[in-house]
């Protein structure tokens, strides 16, 4: 952590810089207020009124709802193609042709059979973080070494036994990595479609306040979302680094 | 010809290698590494199988082991044809750090031997055991340290345990100390020993030094280049116990591993272009 001042100072001069040339009209300050303005609005959103907290809530719930419904699904899927060549052959093709779509032209279709409700949200962040965990999966399942595959041989493991006991932990650092990106994806596609439909949520606030002309709130719902992204972030680099601490490379939060 | 011989002459053969073949497709064409290999191994053997390098010594112990099938022949193990892993033999890889268990500490990587064995024991009978295994090696303070915390010899204590922990009747070895440095290999050599005195255990070991085979063995076969053949069919006549130091200066020790030395060094050499 003691490392990490130097980055923060670097924000912190440049939010004063930003500051004082907002205040010296330097920049417009109708388009970008001064940060202490933005940080006023931002408390008063969050602590006062709570309009901000009130989009908050929904905008974790889906994305946390698609997240872990793609963990669920994706994670066995990969184990399965990793482990069995036909449910590779089979799936393949059609993971490659879905994946290079970007989640949010989902969207317009899941509009039109889900609706623009909570339901249309959650699946359109559930497929965009399903590829690269199950992709990670895969790869991880893939690398496994086969030495390590012998010795649960020559233990007489049974071929489930060494699913659970070899392959997934041994696979774990990949899966990790596939979620945490697949983390970060979520806040990206949750925000567009709150944007596109919306009703409830952080992109909504963003859009609303910009729409009738409340800036500093609409950078004050930037920040979060900034502030946001860094916490799942930091949060899943402390769970990764518990589950992967037999690897003794310490995780730097 | 001497005591141990004799003795291990009676026992009736634990492993039966008969007309053993391994052929593998390289670029369409069958490669073969050997083909009709016979040998007949006794129950508390320790058979060390030297050779040239790339000669097949270790495809054979696959072969026996049952991790890999075999072109042609048959393997038996106490009677019974090898088609896959067997109940009662362990594999020990070269590559001890590609074997261990990374995610799992010391204790836990040795108590994975006791998966397929011994199920109906209590929680606090199988740490117990674990624990005498932890002894057994040499690693008592080392039981929750993950093997990235460990040297190489270490680590390769920890992969013997956790063998040992199932009482395998046989210990297949695949080079086991020729990644270590020298020092800690003649510890394990003595390590190893010692538990084949202590435990009745048959240990097939494979290794491309002449030196450690004969300080280890009750007999050594050696094979040609491939495809492989049995070369010499030697009887180790060194007493047990044996150690680092007298074992190493006995007349016989070097008469004996200048005999094995020679004959493989001249093939070696003599299929040499």
């Amino acid at each position: 952590m003691k490392k990490r001042w130097p980055g923060f100072l670097l924000i912190l001069c440049l939010l004063l810089l930003w500051e004082f040339a907002s205040a010296n009209k330097l920049i417009d300050p109708i388009t970008f207020p001064r940060v202490s303005v933005i940080f006023a609005s931002w408390s008063k959103a969050v602590l006062g009124s709570g309009e901000l907290t009130r989009q908050l809530m929904p905008s974790m719930g889906r994305i946390f709802a698609g997240f872990g419904l793609a963990a669920i699904i994706a994670v066995p899927l990969g184990l399965l193609m990793g482990t069995i060549p036909l449910v590779y052959r089979l799936l393949e093709p059609i993971t490659e042709f879905i994946r290079p779509i970007p989640s949010s032209a989902y969207i317009p279709v899941a509009i039109l059979f889900l609706g623009i409700g909570n339901e249309m949200k959650v699946f359109v962040i559930f497929l965009a973080c399903m590829f690269p965990i199950l992709l990670n999966t895969y790869g991880g399942v893939r690398a496994v070494d086969p030495v390590l595959i012998d010795t649960g041989r020559t233990f007489g493991l049974s071929r489930t036994k060494a699913l659970w006991q070899i392959i997934l932990p041994a696979a774990l650092p990949n899966i990790l990595t596939g979620m945490r990106i697949s983390l970060g994806i979520a806040l990206i596609v949750a925000v567009v479609a709150e944007m596109i439909t919306g009703n409830s949520g952080i992109g909504y606030f963003i859009l609303d306040m910009q729409r009738i002309f409340r800036v500093p709130e609409m950078f004050a719902g930037i920040f979060t979302l900034g502030l946001l992204g860094f916490l799942i972030n930091f949060i899943f680099l402390r769970v990764e680094g518990h589950f992967l601490r037999w690897r003794g490379t310490s995780v730097e939060t | 010809m001497t005591a141990t011989h004799e003795v291990q002459a009676e026992a009736r053969p634990i492993i039966e290698v008969r007309n053993a073949a391994k052929r593998f497709a390289v670029n369409g064409q069958s490669l073969t590494v050997f083909d009709g290999i016979s040998c007949a191994i006794p129950q508390g053997a320790f058979l060390s199988i030297v050779g040239p390098s790339g000669c097949g010594k270790s495809t054979l112990l696959k072969l026996i082991s049952g991790l890999e099938p075999a072109s042609g022949g048959e393997i038996l193990f106490n009677g019974k044809a090898v088609t896959g892993p067997a109940d009662g033999m362990i594999y020990v890889f070269q590559q001890y750090t590609k074997s261990i268990f990374p995610w799992r500490t010391v204790i836990q990587n040795i108590e994975f031997g006791l998966n397929s064995h011994k199920k109906n024991l209590s929680r606090m009978e199988r740490e117990d055991l674990c624990r005498h295994y932890v002894k057994l090696v040499g690693l008592e303070g080392y039981e929750n340290y993950f093997p990235y915390q460990l040297s190489g010899g270490m680590q390769q204590r920890v992969v013997i345990a956790r063998a040992l922990i199932c009482e395998p009747s046989v210990l297949l070895m695949d080079e086991p100390f020729s990644a270590v440095d020298a020092l800690t290999r003649a510890i394990l050599q003595e390590l190893i020993l010692s538990i084949w005195r202590t435990i009745p255990v048959t240990i097939l070991f494979v290794t491309h030094d002449v030196e450690e085979a004969v300080f280890l063995s009750s007999r050594i076969i050696s094979l040609t280049k491939s495809p492989a053949k049995i070369h010499e069919d030697v009887a180790i006549d060194l007493s047990y116990p044996r150690d680092q130091i007298t074992t190493r200066a006995e007349p016989r020790f070097h008469a004996l591993r200048q005999q094995l030395f020679a004959s493989i060094f001249l093939q070696e050499k003599g299929a040499a272009p």
